[in-house]
């Protein structure tokens, strides 16, 4: 059986993201992952069939790195992959594709000490470019490095409310990334509300221990009738505990954060809340039954290593009372729509994830051309031939069509 | 032909599409055009040495793209050295759009002949507008979807073989040994190939080319571990097999016969060497060869289960395959060669411009010559290769591209090409 080899250095989120890229290598044989060592228990969770590496690569001293990784990478020359996938643009991985012959890494293969990225992540770096006009979602984007990405409805289950309650992750690893304290109250109420209508449904609070404070913050803010549902789980949940509490839930509210792409790994709704540098159109979560609330900003998506000069807007932008009478069940009568929200559903195209807007009234001044560079993506991956744009000038450059490639 | 023209063929710096450069080169000298050769495979070893710095991938892309621009300043210099009334492109040429750009700008035609698949080299919508003419491979769709991304002069033209390198070559005992075989294939490792040769095993079955890696199966078969074969080793593997393999390449595993439009070179050059050839159908092949009935020119088949059974019947009937063989030579010899190629293309471009070439302020030959100094220019035009008829300007840009020490009469040429410049 023929060995492949992922290697996801990055975090919670991006490990579950690799999902379609996996599974398409699955169906082809045996597929090792090599992740960082604190998430090697949730790996194996979502990755039931698939050897895991964990490497000690965050959070560790300078001998455990050298010591256990070493004998990680001796395990891993052993294995003889007839492909690697190394995802990440960071030295870690990069050090790890350079045990491998630059002939079978896709990503960042490593010639000779030189690290080079194949022609699909230099497209992706010109179209990141202009975030706004993101085409692909980052698990489309990885999975586009196999042969043969499997069909987008086969990542995840769809989405549909399981009738466990209401969970609520109360920020992601930046706070910038999740709304402000009052509008997450406000949106917690509501669904909670909505949720309690058809009996008494208990609300979790998940996050880690440092989310302690924010669940406190959280339930001071919020009436006694939801606070006395509310089950404060922060810092109490290993991997299986978190699994176990997402699955049959009825919706997970959440800013763009590893849980909410788990919970999308179930099949459990996510209502996504999106501001800042989160953009839907590049890690929404995947599948059908998911809504996200994005913040709209002529600012956004933004770059979370700058301060923000406007002390982010972005997260009270939720607090817009068209959007809180939408969800709220109202919106659609009134067909009134929040100014700086845009209300997304999860749909698939032949190339994976996309999303349909509900109403709005701003236009998407980005969508035709987030529509071209999808669709040049979809001639360049051989699923489709364009018609009459430019797109293509955004993606290709002389040294692709001049150099020797560097595959795929 | 009407008019000596001035060509630069600017070639890739490496892959398939390089030789079929080299061939347009030599056609078009043989027609008795003047060509100048942009030998971009030169920089390939520096490309090669960039990609081995060990810097930042960032910093790469910008070598790169600073290379890129280099290889057009360097072709810019030949255009205005060489003054050509055509700079014919062949597909991963590097022409940068900023040179392309400039060519247009200063009235130079530029023409690329892109011998590639448009469906899996799709940055071809980036740099075909700037082209004056654009030759394609393939028909239809490509070519509305040319007219429809802004390039209203292209055309189809297919590919060919060039008679005085794809020849019938007699070989040595030691060749016949060395690339001998029942059945051989010569071309990379594409998934449908590899899929389609397992079944070839326990033939006499030689595999030649690269990018075989990792087919355990096939290892056996791939002769010297899928180094790559010269274009001049080619024609010594294909003059030997008995059967000649050519399935087109393709991309997908489980569709063994793609059944795809455009026909490959090989099918061209085995033909034009009287090699027996069983090749996979596509669309474009019936315009180009007879297919069927007792006079056909190719034997084709349709699926991997035909193939066999038509290696089964051409291993036992010899005679059949030296007559095959023979008309699909006649063929490609009366109707598909480069220099009828070349013809075609330029054809093209003089249907369209009627005014190509610009008139040159052409320097004249010397009045009153010495009936000697006269004998002397006729044979040194015969040593040049070029007619009788050629202008001094002609022979002052043939004698510029000439390598080593230069006789009396060629620097003689020059002095007076030099003192012209100087005083008229």
């Amino acid at each position: 059986m023929t060995k492949r080899l992922v290697v996801q250095l990055a975090r919670f989120g991006d490990i579950v993201q690799s999902k379609r890229l996996i599974l398409s290598l699955r169906r082809e044989g045996d597929v090792h992952l090599c992740v960082d060592r604190s998430l090697a228990a949730l790996a194996r969770l979502v990755y039931p069939d698939c050897v895991i590496h964990a490497l000690p690569a965050h959070g560790c001293d300078a001998r455990t790195v050298l010591e256990e990784g070493r004998a990680v990478f001796e395990h891993l020359r052993s294995e003889h992959f007839a492909e690697v996938y190394a995802l990440n643009n960071a030295g870690l991985c990069k050090a790890v594709a350079s045990l491998f012959p630059p002939e079978v890494v896709r990503g960042y293969p490593v010639r000779g000490g030189q690290a080079l990225r194949c022609r699909w992540i230099r497209m992706a770096f010109r179209w990141m470019a202009e975030r706004r006009r993101s085409p692909l979602n980052l698990a489309d984007f990885w999975a586009s490095l196999a042969p043969v990405p499997i069909s987008p409805a086969l990542v995840n289950p769809p989405a549909v409310p399981g009738g466990k309650g209401l969970g609520i992750v109360l920020a992601g690893q930046v706070r910038r990334r999740s709304p402000s304290p009052d509008a997450l109250a406000l949106l917690t109420r509501i669904q909670a509300e909505k949720l309690g209508r058809a009996g008494k449904c208990p609300v979790y609070l998940l996050g880690t221990s440092k989310e302690h404070s924010a669940a406190r913050d959280l339930m001071a803010r919020l009436p006694g009738t939801v606070v006395e549902r509310c089950l404060d789980l922060t810092g109490k949940t290993d991997w299986a505990a978190l699994q176990d509490i997402l699955a049959g839930l009825d919706v997970l509210l959440s800013p763009d954060t590893g849980t909410a792409h788990l919970a999308a790994h179930l099949g459990v709704p996510v209502l996504g809340l999106f501001c800042s540098s989160a953009w839907v159109w590049e890690t929404g979560p995947y599948g059908v039954g998911h809504t996200v609330l994005q913040a709209d900003l002529p600012c956004a998506p933004c770059a979370e290593s700058s301060p923000c000069p406007k002390n982010a807007p972005c997260r009270a932008a939720f607090t817009d009372p068209a959007l809180l009478a939408y969800l709220a069940g109202r919106g659609k009568t009134e067909r009134r729509f929040p100014r700086h929200v845009r209300i997304l559903h999860g749909t698939f195209d032949e190339m994976g994830q996309t999303w349909r807007e509900e109403g709005g009234d701003s236009p998407d001044h980005d969508a035709p051309l987030r529509k071209a560079l999808r669709d040049q993506l979809a001639e360049y991956l051989g699923l489709g031939t364009t018609h009459g744009s430019d797109a293509a000038a955004a993606l290709y450059r002389e040294t692709d069509w001049i150099l020797p490639p560097i595959r795929p | 032909m009407e008019q000596h023209l001035r060509i630069l063929v600017v070639l890739p710096l490496y892959g398939g599409s390089l030789p079929i450069g080299r061939y347009c080169a030599s056609a078009l000298g043989e027609l008795g055009h003047m060509v100048d050769v942009f030998e971009a495979p030169a920089f390939h070893e520096a490309h090669a040495a960039l990609r081995g710095l060990r810097v930042a991938e960032d910093r790469m892309e910008q070598l790169e793209n600073s290379f890129v621009n280099l290889l057009g300043q360097a072709i810019y210099a030949r255009v205005e050295h060489f003054e050509p009334d055509l700079v014919l492109a062949l597909a991963q040429a590097p022409m940068s759009r900023q040179l392309l750009q400039r060519l247009r700008r200063e009235g130079v035609p530029s023409a690329m002949w892109f011998v590639e698949d448009y469906r899996v080299f799709s940055y071809w919508r980036v740099f075909a507008p700037l082209y004056d003419f654009f030759f394609v491979i393939q028909k239809e769709p490509f070519l509305s979807l040319l007219k429809e991304a802004g390039v209203p002069h292209a055309m189809y033209l297919p590919l060919a073989a060039l008679p005085g390198f794809h020849r019938k070559v007699e070989l040595t005992p030691e060749q016949r040994r060395e690339y001998g075989a029942d059945l051989s294939f010569l071309g990379a490792g594409y998934p449908n190939r590899r899929v389609a040769f397992r079944t070839l095993l326990r033939r006499d079955f030689k595999i030649w080319g690269s990018d075989w890696e990792g087919d355990e199966l096939l290892a056996p078969r791939v002769q010297r571990r899928g180094a790559r074969i010269s274009a001049e080793e080619s024609v010594l593997v294909y003059n030997a097999a008995k059967i000649n393999l050519n399935l087109h390449s393709s991309l997908e595993a489980d569709k063994l016969v793609s059944g795809g439009d455009f026909v490959n070179p090989r099918t061209f050059e085995l033909a034009a060497m009287g090699a027996f050839q069983l090749v996979d159908r596509r669309e474009l092949m019936p315009e180009l060869f007879r297919l069927d009935g007792d006079d056909a020119e190719l034997s084709v088949f349709s699926s991997p289960e035909e193939m066999e059974a038509a290696i089964d019947f051409y291993l036992a009937h010899p005679e059949a395959r030296e007559e095959i063989a023979r008309r699909s030579r006649e063929r490609v010899l009366a109707e598909h060669t480069y220099q009828q190629r070349m013809e075609a293309l330029l054809g093209f471009i003089r249907s369209l411009r009627p005014d190509w070439p610009c008139p040159r302020a052409e320097h004249g030959w010397p009045e009153g010559m010495s009936g000697g100094m006269q004998e002397e220019l006729t044979s040194l035009l015969t040593r040049l290769g070029l007619p009788n008829s050629a202008s001094f300007d002609e022979v002052i840009a043939r004698l510029r591209n000439q390598s080593g020490e230069l006789e009396s009469l060629e620097a003689g040429l020059l002095f007076l090409d030099e003192w012209r410049k100087q005083y008229s």
